[in-house]
């Protein structure tokens, strides 16, 4: 059951806020950094960029991290990995979120990852909306928009912000701070509207979603598979910047000569070594291989969460020989008519 | 309760079944973790070597023969080669059983053909003396190619079935491909049960009931092409066809992402949905084989 609820924040009570949050956890939202964006601890309002197009990093290195520690070893047995402290994430945009929801289904399916969930549970999501840049498509997967998988969710006003309540965590922060927050009025939602619909016509990609896994399906010879394997250059930058990919490798290590660590990392199917089996056989031996296997992973429809992209955009902004998501899907769709 | 976490098992037995492979019987040392550990033929299990790492591996011991379980190693990698160091008494850690298995109640009493390569002859032997303990299926055929007699795993028990194996319900027939004194003699002894050749062609001269036949195969990724042609120019249907398959696990549970294949009509992951497929399910989901 999903309690929705407007409040509005005003500007002046914005700061008053912000520093409220500390006491649910520690903050982390957008700070800018050189030329992108990264989550990061804040301690006051001024170190956050609320305007940011995207962080390179999306919020799922506080849930799977990139290098994660699962278990200790001590006296020959694993002992598990504690220590999770509360989080706040502050300005999550709506593909963020939704992403967020495509790792639940995931890491959340039986058998439980008990290291997300925890994490998950002690995180408070707190989303802000945004606008379009030219690398977004999120409309296009309907991601654009985030129900549920928040806490609050701040949609700009002139003179503030207009709060979406998203859950009990989040009422519970409301009633925490119910002096700065106002009742919504009838030019709020108007605004809240006009913005929306502002917003939905500023997207300047979209992807075609019309019977795209079928269509990929039939294209699994498409010849624009082997042109792209030629510009790619299989670093795997959109993998780690994908907010839903999630593959991760485990390897011990040793910390010294009596304990040890067990500790996964980002894995890429972007690497030679993610298809291959002990005596060498690989099962993805080729560049063209992986490169469709991505396309094939991202566009899988799952009927209970949607596709596994979100349309964020950062596998497109990140790639060093520029590729791009939305073009390339058009072109095979193309290559097949 | 963390499904990373491993159990305690204490190597029993090693044995060596051929100079690449051998043979660890192993014992939980919780007896309640002993009693918990239910299987079925075709799962596997992670074996993890605290301090060294963790490697899928597929059980080849039978349900029916309780109190143990037995995993067949290939010295081919980085940890089974260290699994190989391992000496009776040492203690690892288990986590599992994973995967789906093979649907053994759905197929008794048929008859089993089990097709196996090389070290294919692991997850099937555990099908093979589950359907000889249990007695629920009509005739097993077993289909084994080798590459020489050195390379024949479970020598003892194969021999053995070749000789006795007909009266509890159960032919074997066995390829090799590099003749040696001992293939000779075993030709000689068993024709035509045993040939220099493939697996493939095994199948010689082979008919089935299709109405009531289930084939099962595993082997080198090569292999099942080739067998597969074999089963359906004797008009078997793709869904009676079963084969058990092999990923980069690295988790068991399907969150790795290691296993997933498909295309974005059928993406599925082979540690969860499989490691054992239809026929039908490859032909729906590429990349599978």
């Amino acid at each position: 059951m999903i309690i929705l609820r407007y409040v509005k924040l005003p500007s002046e009570n914005f700061e008053e806020f912000f520093n409220s949050l500390k006491q649910w956890g520690e903050i982390n939202a957008p700070v800018k950094q050189g030329n992108i964006y990264s989550f990061k601890k804040v301690d006051s309002l001024k170190e956050v960029s609320l305007d940011y197009t995207r962080t390179m990093l999306p919020p799922k290195k506080f849930f799977v991290k990139p290098r994660d520690e699962l278990l200790k070893l001590k006296e020959g047995k694993w002992e598990e990995s504690n220590g999770t402290k509360p989080v706040v994430l502050f300005g999550v945009h709506s593909c963020d979120i939704h992403g967020l929801q495509i790792l639940d289904k995931v890491y959340l399916d039986e058998p439980v990852d008990i290291y997300y969930k925890k994490r998950r549970e002690n995180s408070i999501i707190i989303g802000i909306s945004c606008m379009p840049d030219e690398y977004c498509f999120c409309k296009s997967l309907g991601t654009d928009f985030a129900m549920t998988g928040f806490d609050l969710f701040l949609h700009e006003l002139p003179d503030g912000y207009l709060v979406r309540v998203g859950s009990v965590k989040g009422h519970e922060i409301v009633w925490a701070n119910e002096g700065v927050f106002e009742p919504i009025s009838e030019e709020d939602l108007k605004y809240f509207r006009e913005f929306e619909e502002k917003r939905a016509n500023s997207f300047k990609r979209s992807l075609n979603k019309e019977g795209l896994a079928d269509m990929l399906d039939l294209a699994f010879e498409s010849p624009v598979w082997k042109k792209y394997e030629k510009i790619c250059l299989g670093c795997g930058n959109c993998n780690m910047v994908c907010p839903t990919c999630r593959c991760y490798e485990v390897c011990d290590l040793w910390v010294n000569a009596y304990e040890g660590v067990r500790v996964r990392r980002y894995d890429s199917c972007f690497m030679e070594s993610h298809g291959l089996v002990a005596g060498g056989h690989n099962f993805r031996p080729t560049r063209l291989d992986r490169f469709r296997h991505r396309y094939y992973c991202k566009s899988y429809f799952d009927p209970s969460a949607g596709f596994n992209c979100v349309g964020c955009g950062r596998c497109d902004e990140f790639c060093p020989a520029k590729i791009e998501h939305v073009k390339v899907l058009d072109e095979v769709r193309e290559a097949l008519k | 309760m963390n499904p990373y976490q491993t159990y305690d098992a204490k190597i029993l037995e090693i044995r060596e079944l051929t100079p690449r492979e051998k043979l660890f019987t192993l014992r939980f040392v919780d007896s309640e973790a002993n009693k918990e550990f239910k299987y079925k033929p075709g799962q596997f299990v992670i074996v993890d070597i605290r301090g060294f790492g963790e490697f899928p591996i597929s059980l080849c011991s039978t349900p029916t023969r309780e109190g143990y379980i037995q995993l067949c190693v290939r010295r081919v990698g980085r940890m089974t080669k260290y699994m190989h160091t391992l000496k009776e008494g040492d203690v690892i850690g288990i986590r599992g059983p994973y995967g789906n298995g093979f649907p053994m109640e759905k197929m008794e009493g048929s008859e089993l053909i089990l097709v196996s390569g090389g070290l294919g002859m692991a997850p099937l032997r555990s099908v093979l003396w589950y359907a000889i303990d249990s007695g629920k299926y009509e005739h097993i055929y077993l289909l084994y190619g080798t590459k020489s007699y050195e390379d024949i795993l479970f020598r003892d028990e194969i021999i053995h079935l070749l000789k006795h194996g007909d009266a509890i319900g159960c032919t074997v027939k066995l390829a090799y491909e590099v003749e040696s004194p001992s293939c000779i003699y075993l030709e000689r002894g068993f024709s035509p049960k045993v040939c220099k050749g493939v697996v493939t062609d095994l199948f010689r001269g082979m008919e089935f009931d299709v109405e009531n036949t289930y084939a099962l195969i595993c082997g080198p990724p090569v292999m099942y092409k080739y067998v597969i042609k074999e089963l359906l120019d004797r008009k078997l249907s793709p869904g009676r066809i079963y084969m058990t398959l092999e990923r980069r696990m690295r988790c068991g549970i399907g969150k790795c992402g290691h296993c997933i294949v498909g295309t974005s009509t059928s993406i599925k992951y082979i540690c969860k949905d499989g490691p054992v497929f239809t026929y039908w399910e490859a032909l729906s989901t590429r990349g599978l084989i």
